[in-house]
């Protein structure tokens, strides 16, 4: 009987999550245009991946996004969440104005920091122009596009991290930081030591999650830039909807979705491992 | 219960009656009318009211059996059409995104032959013949275009004035002009992609239908030849040289359309090569800037007669498979083509309604509506009836084509490719979405 419990929650996450990620998976063995009969073609759609150079790039621009994002927002949110710990007075006020940009909708974020920063006419670079100090729109350059959505996106992200490692540092037992205080434990020491084992948890957590995450980023690429120019911002989720939406290659955006399920996937595994792990401790 | 009591019960009853009555009037009436759903792309509140006041009250007024719900849906319309559509849950008239998605929905059923009411509203006569030809999927109409624009050159007649320039009307002549402006600091061509990156397929269309000319265009799209030919080679090789000339600046991918059109209007810019949708742009800038537009054909390469005014199409009409009420549908595009509608709506909101009538002589247009506007959509009427018409990328390649048309040519302005491995993918995207029938119907010439 008390398995009935179960019901309303398997039931939404069959119609929810299971039946969409098969339709999914098995789309990427046909190809449709999204409007006519699918057509059986096999593992066409994975091979035709294979050579396209967009892909490609798509593949390592999320490399590059997930190897930013497991390093500076983690770094900053720690630095600042452990500065939080140590100065306790003002902690609350300067958690809510890091926590901030993460309430504002991301449309919003985007918007704001293309026209009101980035923008040569209408931002703040264009007002450094007037002046005399040549400063480029990062999203408009091959070489940079990348980083100024990544920057776009830090801006809004890093702060929810700081919110989450200072409520793990805040379990901390007191004890251990008073102990490493009275031992004369300096700052570095004391987070290297005692902090970071404390909380060691929470930010294999907050990587792994990281790394699903960068695999899934869509909004601020597609707002920002599209993809370009010319490719050098494409990710893999706006080649997977350049392809359903524009080429009408619903088959080719499913087998793109499936790559990035996988990477999802692998984060998963390894998450479950070092929660099995935890558990045997 | 004394008098009073038994008046103001008797007045209370009567007044529910009356309310009730009322009411129920009110909602019969509702329920007796016939709702036609039509989904519409972006529009400003004050272009919506232009949409409720100037065709869905006088349709409605002249046909009260019906009753109209327009639902704006914003620029991913065409995504959740193809969705909605896919489910039989799409409105009654469908707002296609352009001629390409006419014939793939047309081939899965989801639209309804149109000809019955052709000949009912007698459209085949009312309407512009090449028009008609691109609605049409296999032998019979699907589709009626909603607008149809060209592109072509704007330019800052008082800039040219006052600097002694003259409109050009040879490529040679433009890249001479574009040399003297750049010397003189002022921007040769406004230009930006920032708000909707496919702006870069204007550049190319222009580029194809100046030097390669219409007649090269018709032969690639028909499959006589591939779009790694010549013509084209040279084509991409000129677009690219004034790229790398600067004539498009420095700002291209930071700008708006809007913000480029300011540039030109307030003389940092002098022309800009673009479409006439902009024209619904000129009111707001030019009498700011004390300034007044002008509006020629984009001049053409030696060999190509010219002006060449590429044909576009950005939207159509169609009535759904599914739709319960079809004659309603039908009756509302019809509206849309009236004189009546056309007058009114290009008097209050020019570019974008442009509907293909074959005789504009008894359209009432209104006289605050700029003469150039006038006549460069009745040059262009002309230069369509007479098939002195070219062709745009976003009306006649289909979607996979056309899709990496757009980024294909950042690459090649941006070095990250060459015009030959453009043009060849570009073909090879084109060749296969030929094989699979996705290229839209193109009318001979």
């Amino acid at each position: 009987m008390h398995c009935l419990y179960l019901v309303p929650t398997l039931l939404i996450n069959v119609v929810i999550i299971l039946i969409p990620a098969l339709m999914t998976i098995s789309l990427a063995f046909f190809r449709w245009d999204g409007i006519s009969d699918p057509v059986f073609v096999g593992l066409a759609n994975f091979r035709a991946l294979w050579p396209d150079r967009v892909f490609w790039t798509a593949l390592t621009n999320n490399v590059i996004w997930t190897a930013i994002f497991l390093t500076v927002p983690i770094a900053m949110g720690l630095l600042a969440a452990a500065m939080l710990l140590v100065a306790r007075r003002g902690s609350s006020f300067f958690q809510v104005i890091y926590f901030l940009p993460m309430v504002i909708a991301t449309a919003i974020t985007a918007r704001v920091w293309q026209g009101m920063i980035y923008s040569p006419v209408s931002g703040i670079n264009g007002l450094l122009n007037r002046f005399g100090i040549e400063v480029a729109d990062p999203l408009t350059r091959t070489s940079t596009a990348l980083y100024g959505i990544a920057t776009v996106d830090l801006w809004h992200w890093w702060g929810f991290l700081c919110v989450i490692f200072f409520a793990a540092l805040r379990q901390v037992p007191q004890e251990q930081i008073e102990a490493a205080r009275l031992e004369g434990a300096n700052f570095w020491q004391l987070m290297w030591y005692v902090l970071l084992p404390g909380i060691r948890p929470t930010i294999t957590l907050m990587m792994i999650m990281t790394v699903i995450w960068s695999f899934l980023v869509f909004d601020f690429v597609y707002i920002l830039t599209q993809g370009g120019p010319a490719f050098s911002s494409e990710v893999l989720s706006t080649l997977a909807y350049r392809s359903a939406f524009y080429d009408l290659a619903v088959g080719k955006a499913a087998a793109v979705a499936v790559v990035i399920s996988l990477f999802g996937l692998a984060a998963t595994a390894f998450y479950i491992r070092a929660q099995a792990k935890e558990f045997d401790r | 219960m004394n008098r009073r009591d038994v008046l103001f019960s008797g007045l209370k009853l009567a007044g529910g009656a009356l309310l009730a009555n009322t009411a129920l009037g009110t909602i019969a009436r509702a329920q007796d009318k016939q709702r036609i759903t039509w989904w519409y792309e972006t529009a400003t509140p004050e272009q919506q009211g232009f949409i409720r006041d100037l065709l869905v009250k006088p349709f409605t007024t002249k046909n009260p059996q019906f009753d109209v719900a327009v639902d704006y849906r914003g620029t991913e319309l065409d995504k959740q059409l193809r969705v909605a559509m896919l489910s039989g849950s799409g409105p009654d008239i469908v707002f296609t995104a352009g001629p390409s998605y006419v014939a793939p929905m047309a081939k899965a059923g989801q639209l309804l032959a149109l000809d019955d009411y052709a000949a009912k509203f007698k459209w085949n006569e009312r309407l512009l013949p090449v028009f008609l030809e691109m609605g049409r999927y296999d032998g019979k109409l699907f589709a009626l275009p909603k607008t149809y624009e060209t592109l072509g050159l704007f330019y800052n007649k008082t800039l040219f004035e006052k600097n002694g320039w003259t409109a050009p009307k040879t490529l040679a002549e433009l890249e001479a002009l574009a040399e003297e402006m750049k010397a003189a600091n002022i921007l040769p061509f406004a230009a930006g992609n920032a708000n909707w990156r496919p702006a870069n397929e204007h550049y190319v269309s222009i580029a194809l239908n100046a030097v390669a000319g219409p007649d090269n265009v018709y032969k690639a799209l028909t499959g006589a030849q591939p779009w790694t030919a010549e013509p084209f080679v040279k084509a991409i090789d000129t677009l690219n040289k004034w790229w790398q000339a600067g004539y498009f600046g420095k700002d291209y991918f930071s700008l708006t359309d809007e913000q480029a059109f300011a540039l030109m209007a307030s003389g940092k810019a002098g022309m800009m090569p673009t479409g006439t949708w902009q024209f619904q742009r000129v009111a707001t800038y030019f009498p700011q800037n004390n300034a007044e537009a002008g509006f020629v054909g984009f001049p053409t390469a030696d060999g190509i007669e010219g002006p060449v005014y590429p044909l576009g199409v950005g939207s159509t009409f169609s009535v759904a498979a599914s739709s319960k009420n079809p004659d309603g549908a039908a009756a509302l595009i019809d509206f849309i083509f009236s004189d009546e509608a056309y007058g009114a709506m290009n008097t209050a909101w020019q570019g974008e309604w442009n509907m293909p009538l074959s005789d504009l002589s008894k359209v009432k247009i209104g006289t605050e509506v700029p003469a150039l506007y006038q006549e460069a959509m009745k040059t262009l009427a002309e230069s369509v009836a007479a098939n002195r018409y070219g062709y745009t990328t976003w009306t006649f390649l289909p979607p996979a084509t056309d899709s990496y048309l757009v980024s294909g040519m950042e690459e090649v302005w941006l070095g990250r490719s060459t015009t030959a491995d453009f043009l060849a993918q570009l073909d090879a995207t084109f060749q296969g979405e030929k094989e699979e029938g996705k290229v839209p119907a193109i009318p001979a010439r």
